[in-house]
């Protein structure tokens, strides 16, 4: 038994960028893939981790003290830089939650589908690390591994029913027929628009403001992810003091790090394609019937012209925000050029209107920072556990995941450290999907009796 | 030499399951290309010598260059019409 246990240990003690390719190779192996593909496979995720390492440490090293230096110069206490999801998504993908969650979350959704409880059939392989972070964390926060897998499958199921209230959001606003979002990011501040939606459609004068997108086209530019690092990295230099060549180094630098994030993870991603392309092809031949939305990445929302808009603006709004959270410590960094994911579902239940999705974001924004500020020791264990911890840095957050509620509450719920923050967020939160489960039976009622009329001919049997 | 973008909303998730099934394609065709993945905003940045722009996601603004939409490879809906679209550009 002690020899067992010590090679397992050994295992572990490899790091992820050992065992995860060991471990990939033989899944894809069991999956039918050939020797070579399989090799790829394992290979290309280990590439992955080794790269975020060297980029996340790139980040740390560099705007840290940065960011020390500039809370010091000013008195604020934004000193922990925000990972992004780039960052966590990879220390999940670490943690010994992680490869379990993807079974555990299929099984969810093969339950749920079998019992009709809901009508997405998820093929997003990859965001099922939301769902995982919060099993990790809560396996951190408990020590208990099956309350981590419990987290993993409640925050899945969660995830389903949110893609079902939100498909009409994605048919009708951004006309995406059949698809359906249950995503960790966009998924989870979703609600949140609602019954601000709701409260502003009875306020005179306001509900009439509808501000258009075509005035921020011209900061396109900006909207550049290189040289929207590039800003940063020369601001907070200036802000924390620095002469002229340490400021326009950080500028490089900070650049650097927006653009080779995603060039790095990207290989986490190509090493699981065998695992979730066989998870895709197996969901897609039992369920394939129209009834079924096909669950995907809300990457796809991104694309709409007032969403773009919206992230383009939330840059700036998110930096104030955290400047006014009380006693908020992390500088939002990682996931500014993907702030869409907060917003996007916003921006179509207020059907494109920019002033009400910047009401519904800075909500969103104030709690996730809120959030991300009592997650940091546990992200932080969660950090070390993948290795990803750099010498001298001794915390790291994140807005995605570590600032969701719904993290946030499973984990008080299982492990309560702060009653008032458990009732505070989860109140509001638990408001808030009740305002979207009554404001999403009006949607499908008011869709069916679009369709009845447009067909009176046909005979409904139900 | 054909010059793809291959876009997303992070650069990571989506446009690599695109990107993927793109090269294997080319790679099928012997069409030597080369695959730009990047996100959405950096589109504008670097359109010089692309031949093709492919989105997982539908975008409403013309680039100039000729575009698939790549959502086809997530979903697994009409695969088949998006690489014959794909191809009838690099080839044509």
């Amino acid at each position: 038994m002690d020899i067992i246990l010590a090679c397992v240990q050994y295992f572990v003690d490899l790091g992820a960028a050992v065992m995860l390719p060991i471990v990939i190779f033989i899944v894809a192996l069991a999956l039918g893939q050939s020797i070579g593909k399989a090799l790829k496979s394992g290979i290309s995720i280990g590439i992955g981790f080794i790269g975020i390492g060297l980029v996340i440490g790139l980040m740390l090293n560099n705007l840290a003290p940065a960011a020390k230096a500039m809370s010091a110069n000013f008195g604020i206490s934004m000193n922990i830089i925000d990972i992004g999801w780039p960052g966590s998504a990879p220390m999940t993908w670490a943690s010994n939650i992680a490869l379990v969650a993807i079974p555990v979350a299929i099984i969810v959704n093969i339950v749920m589908l079998t019992l009709r409880m809901t009508r997405v059939v998820n093929i997003d392989i990859w965001n099922i690390w939301h769902f995982a972070f919060t099993g990790a964390i809560i396996n951190i926060a408990t020590g208990s591994y099956i309350l981590g897998i419990v987290g993993v499958a409640l925050h899945a199921a969660y995830a389903y029913k949110i893609g079902d209230w939100f498909a009409p959001v994605t048919e009708k606003y951004f006309g995406l027929e059949g698809i359906a979002m249950p995503h960790g990011t966009t998924g989870w501040f979703a609600p949140i628009s609602v019954p601000i939606n709701w409260i502003l459609d009875r306020i005179p004068v306001i509900r009439n403001i509808d501000i258009n997108l075509e005035h921020f086209q011209k900061f396109g530019a900006v909207g550049d992810p290189s040289i929207m690092g590039g800003i940063m990295g020369i601001i907070i230099g200036i802000l924390a003091g620095y002469d002229l060549r340490g400021i326009l180094t950080l500028g490089i630098q900070m650049a650097a790090v927006i653009i080779l994030m995603p060039q790095v993870v990207k290989h986490i991603m190509a090493g699981l394609m065998p695992v979730s392309e066989k998870a895709k092809s197996a969901l897609q031949k039992h369920f394939k019937n129209s009834t079924f939305y096909i669950g995907l990445d809300c990457a796809l929302l991104l694309g709409d012209p007032a969403v773009v808009a919206a992230s383009l603006l939330f840059i700036p709004v998110t930096i104030f925000i955290a400047a006014i959270v009380p006693g908020n410590q992390i500088l939002p960094f990682g996931d500014l050029p993907t702030i869409g994911f907060f917003i996007a579902m916003a921006v179509g239940v207020h059907n494109g209107n920019l002033f009400r999705t910047l009401i519904t974001g800075s909500v969103v924004m104030f709690m996730t920072l809120f959030i991300a500020n009592q997650m940091i020791g546990l992200q932080t264990t969660l950090a070390a556990n993948a290795g990803q911890l750099k010498a001298g840095i001794s915390q790291v957050g994140s807005l995605d995941q570590g600032g969701s509620p719904v993290t946030y509450i499973l984990t008080q719920i299982m492990h309560n450290t702060n009653m008032m923050g458990l009732l505070i967020v989860g109140g509001i939160y638990i408001f808030c999907v009740i305002c979207t489960w009554i404001w999403h039976k009006k949607q499908v009622a008011e869709l069916n009796s679009e369709k009845n009329t447009e067909s009176d001919t046909t005979v409904s049997a139900h | 030499m054909k010059k793809i973008i291959v876009a997303c909303g992070g650069a990571v998730a989506t446009s690599t399951v695109a990107a993927t099934a793109i090269k294997e394609l080319c790679q099928k065709n012997n069409i030597p290309v080369e695959i730009l993945q990047i996100r959405m905003t950096e589109i504008e940045g670097n359109l010089e010598g692309v031949d093709l722009i492919v989105t997982t996601m539908r975008i409403k603004k013309d680039f100039g260059k000729p575009y698939v939409n790549g959502m086809p490879f997530l979903s697994g809906l009409n695969v088949e019409k998006t690489e014959q679209a794909i191809l009838s550009v690099l080839q044509g």
